[in-house]
């Protein structure tokens, strides 16, 4: 049996075996990463794994199994096993069954961009990276290039039978002038034409040789000037939370308030996996249903929760197509763009923090949206619409609610963000918040 | 798995590199998922392939796979020899391993109760009856607990790790884990949270042990009280007493981590960050002579147990802080070299995936000699902090937050009032200085370290005993 058609195969055993419903993935994996520091190549990674997702409920009765793809005996034994598993597991709330099609997909998103994986040619987009910063003032960098292929083949007992194939390229860089300043970018791209390590690697220098001698920041209340890679880590927060399996499990400050305003007027967040070419974009979920443009937040007021069958049944609706076979998720996030240049936003604000970066959030109630996150890399003091002086050592410990309620400004201009911190792809805005609050140690 | 193990060894020696490696994964993961009381899903997975390390020209070249065939496995090791040698051109790190106690033979911890025989029925009880418990417990107090997520995982790992220097060492060791996330509610006060881990290494005995209706019905009456009782936490200088599962938190972010000699290189600069410690910071004082962290990969049961490393090399205990001074880092043998010292055997992988790099293992203050009465008889006026949400550290290491969940007053020695969410925000050096007294009594908690890219979230326990601070600030600066 050919590897492209184990997916329907396993999808009818499991219906003779008593599933009502099934679902088999087989996901091909191939990735590169190198890994840099003190400008040098720390080490060059590559994997390859082949694996198979089973899925299948009898009724409200649901199990799973992820195996290595393997010889049809083997499969045949994982199937058997997993039917015999959802017999003996007790009910879920709710019976969604898998969406039933047949389903039409847009053909441009099925595909994947062409890359060059060759050790020389990814080596040399490292270079490319590290000169930039150099030549910018870095004294040193590290970061991570990676080059992904993935060929998922999905069956489902609800007529699917469809294969996704996707590439990314991701450069993140970090640069430093010394052990206290520094700066961060990154390049994602789906294929290589836009990708642009050695523009990233010149940001992260240029903003390392801002952050130069940075002085102790003061706490207090601040008008805030968000840089893309810190913003991308709060909207990610958003969308995460936007999942209604977060809802139910109370981890989401999104909880109740569907058709509420969630921020302010001017923010508009849509999931948006159906933009080509863009490094989040997919045809399907796992459940098989074409995946669509979601607006989660219209214009400040929350529109929906992401779904998969299971969990728009528990809500009454219909799916977004975010599954997900379990929790549903963001597949690409898009703000969409403010009115304001850089130049302008930083303009109006007469005292403020410019931060470019941040990482370690954490909550001290996702149900509340209590959190705080610790800025990293060049932050500074905004004077009379001028950035002034490099500061560090300062926490932001505010409310998510209230930081997207005050927002006050958002950039024309938008970048692509993902990175160690921020899993999902994130395209955002610079941003101004008012009044936002800024800690610091007490010894 | 010990012949395709070899057959990668060989092949990689063959290449002509200086250095090879292989590491044989599986791991056998059966989950069960309990959402606000109904079985959301079971789930059993298999995880199982072979990676190679090699060095070309001092460059290191990883790569795996998961198809279990010889053409695989050469495949694999060729893409890792090609991928190392295009880095040495000029643009390597220059990496040379040092030495480390290189094992050979055989360690299978051998569970009481084979996890894998414990039905799935069996594990729902257990998880129900615990959420009956805190259901109880809630309903008591007039409270609701409307959000309760509860995972029980099981697995066995086998590892067999081959170095070209003569390591050969096959481990098999068998864990649980249980991951809680609970929401109390009450109309007029709003919500609280409670995240916590359960994790020990063995078989079913393991969950056994956790008594999980009793640890659910206090977790939940706990809950109860502080939607309840609390009040506004004091705010400024005062004593200050935090319990193991705080104590355990501020070990692993605050002595473990910023002690990885790969963070100190720089390795891990661009994602996990630096430290404030330098190569040459041994000796340093950072805190009072109470001060004895050490992380211990060699006890039995813990969550973070293992035999050897890696990279082979044998695990031992380290001692980070001794009498206040920094004393050792945590390495494995590429830091090691760097450092002119021995492997101390902390070099993990959580997956046959993911290169091996330095990791804790269970990172906890060691006890002292005093009671918790007495702990608490030294106060007039203070917080104790029991357990918290809220916590992060910045990637330096050294300006940290901890908001407190389950906290009381202090007043002449007595706990009092519930206080709501008092916050501690030190830097570490200060925290660690400010130690006037440590308990007997040692407790670890459950956790998940993350470190690594691709992100490893590798087993650990963080612990220490009750430890009373002397004029800390609370509630920020």
């Amino acid at each position: 049996m050919r590897k492209e058609e184990v997916p329907v195969y396993v999808v009818n055993l499991a219906l003779k075996l008593g599933a009502t419903d099934a679902s088999a993935n087989i996901i091909e994996d191939d990735r590169t990463m190198i890994r840099f520091s003190n400008n040098e190549i720390t080490i060059s990674k590559a994997s390859k794994e082949v694996l198979l997702g089973l899925f299948v409920m009898i009724e409200k009765h649901r199990a799973t199994t992820t195996v290595p793809l393997s010889s049809l005996p083997n499969i045949k034994k994982a199937a058997k096993n997993l039917v015999r598993a959802a017999q003996t597991t007790p009910p879920a709330d709710v019976y969604a069954p898998l969406p039933s099609g047949p389903f039409q997909y847009d053909p441009k998103l099925l595909g994947a961009s062409k890359l060059p994986l060759s050790p020389d040619k990814l080596t040399g987009y490292v270079r490319d990276a590290v000169d930039g910063a150099l030549e910018e003032g870095a004294e040193k960098v590290a970061g991570t290039l990676v080059a992904t292929k993935t060929r998922s083949t999905l069956a489902t007992s609800g007529q699917v039978s469809v294969t996704q194939e996707k590439s990314g390229l991701e450069m993140s860089i970090r640069a430093f002038t010394s052990d206290i300043a520094s700066g961060h970018s990154v390049s994602v791209s789906s294929g290589q034409e836009e990708f642009s390590p050695s523009q990233a690697g010149r940001e992260a220098g240029r903003i390392a040789k801002a952050a130069s001698e940075p002085e102790q920041g003061r706490p207090g209340k601040f008008t805030a000037l968000l840089g893309p890679l810190v913003f991308a880590d709060l909207v990610s927060q958003v969308g995460r939370l936007s999942s209604a399996f977060q809802v139910l499990v109370g981890r989401s400050f999104l909880a109740d308030k569907l058709g509420s305003e969630v921020s302010c007027a001017k923010f508009t967040l849509v999931d948006d996996p159906t933009d080509e070419g863009s490094y989040g974009a997919r045809a399907f979920d796992d459940e098989g249903v074409p995946t669509r443009r979601n607006a989660i937040i219209d214009r400040g007021v929350l529109k929906t929760y992401l779904h998969n069958s299971a969990t728009a049944k528990r809500f009454g609706v219909e799916t977004t197509a975010n599954a997900g076979l379990i929790m549903p998720h963001p597949w690409n996030l898009t703000v969409v763009a403010g009115d304001r240049s850089f130049g302008q936003l930083l303009a109006e604000i007469d005292e403020g923090i410019y931060v470019t970066n941040d990482w370690y959030l954490r909550y001290q109630n996702y149900r509340t949206g209590d959190f705080s996150t610790i800025p990293r890399d060049g932050m500074f003091l905004i004077r009379n619409g001028e950035i002034k002086t490099s500061i560090r050592e300062l926490r932001i410990s505010d409310n998510m609610l209230r930081i997207f309620r005050s927002i006050t400004g958002l950039s024309d201009s938008r970048q692509w963000v993902k990175w160690w911190e921020v899993a999902v792809p994130t395209l955002t805005p610079y941003a101004v918040v008012e009044d936002m609050i800024f800690t610091k140690s007490g010894m | 798995m010990e012949e395709l193990a070899r057959f990668a060894l060989d092949y990689a020696q063959g290449l002509g590199v200086e250095y090879a490696e292989s590491r044989f994964q599986s791991d056998m993961r059966e989950v069960v998922v309990l959402k606000n009381g109904t079985t959301e899903v079971s789930s059993v997975d298999e995880r199982r392939g072979i990676s190679v390390r090699v060095l070309v020209n001092r460059s290191m070249g990883f790569a795996s796979t998961n198809t279990l065939t010889k053409a695989s496995i050469k495949a694999a090791t060729n893409r890792a020899f090609k991928l190392a040698r295009a880095a040495s051109k000029g643009f390597g790190k220059g990496v040379t391993l040092g030495k480390g106690d290189l094992g050979k033979g055989r360690v299978e911890l051998k569970p009481r109760i084979q996890s894998s025989n414990i039905g799935l029925e069996s594990r729902v009880n257990a998880l129900k009856q615990a959420d009956e418990q805190a259901e109880a417990a809630a309903s008591k107090a007039q409270v609701k607990i409307p959000a309760r997520i509860l995972t029980l995982d099981t697995w066995d790992t086998e590892k067999f790790v081959m170095t070209s220097d003569g390591a050969a060492v096959m481990t098999a060791m068998p864990r649980a884990a249980l991951h809680v996330f609970l929401t109390a509610f009450h109309p007029q006060k709003g919500p609280v949270q409670r995240s916590f881990n359960l994790g020990g290494t063995g078989g079913w005995e393991v969950v056994e042990g956790w008594d999980l209706p009793r640890l659910f019905w206090d977790e939940a009456h706990a809950l109860s009280k502080i939607l309840l009782e609390a009040k506004e936490a004091p705010k400024g200088e005062m004593g200050l007493v935090l319990g193991p599962e705080v104590v355990g938190i501020v070990s692993h972010e605050s002595s473990g981590h910023p002690g990885e000699a790969d963070r100190i290189l720089g390795r891990e600069a661009a994602q996990a960050g630096e430290t404030y410690l330098k190569a040459d910071s041994l000796g340093l004082r950072v805190g009072s002579h109470l001060v004895n962290v050490v992380d211990d990969p060699t006890i039995k049961g813990s969550f973070g147990y293992y035999a050897y490393d890696e990279e082979g090399v044998k695990a031992r205990k380290r001692v980070l802080i001794k009498e206040g001074a920094i004393n050792e880092y945590l390495q494995n043998r590429e830091t090691a070299y760097v450092f002119g010292v021995e492997s101390n055997g902390a070099s993990r992988a959580v997956a046959y995936n993911r290169e091996p790099i330095v990791r804790m293992a269970n990172t906890f203050l060691e006890p002292g000699e005093y009671g918790e009465e007495e702990l608490f008889e030294g106060i007039k006026e203070g917080v104790y902090i029991k357990n918290f949400m809220e916590w992060n550290i910045d990637d330096r290491r050294f300006n940290q937050r901890y908001v407190g969940l389950e906290a009381y007053r202090i007043e002449k020695g007595e706990l009092t009032d519930v206080v709501k969410n008092p916050i501690l925000e030190v830097t570490t050096v200060g925290l660690w200085s400010a130690i006037e007294a440590v308990g007997k009594d040692v407790g670890f908690q459950a956790a998940y370290c993350g470190k690594g890219d691709p992100m490893q979230a590798i087993p650990v326990w963080t612990g220490g005993p009750h430890t009373r601070l002397r004029k800390v600030r609370l509630g920020g600066a």
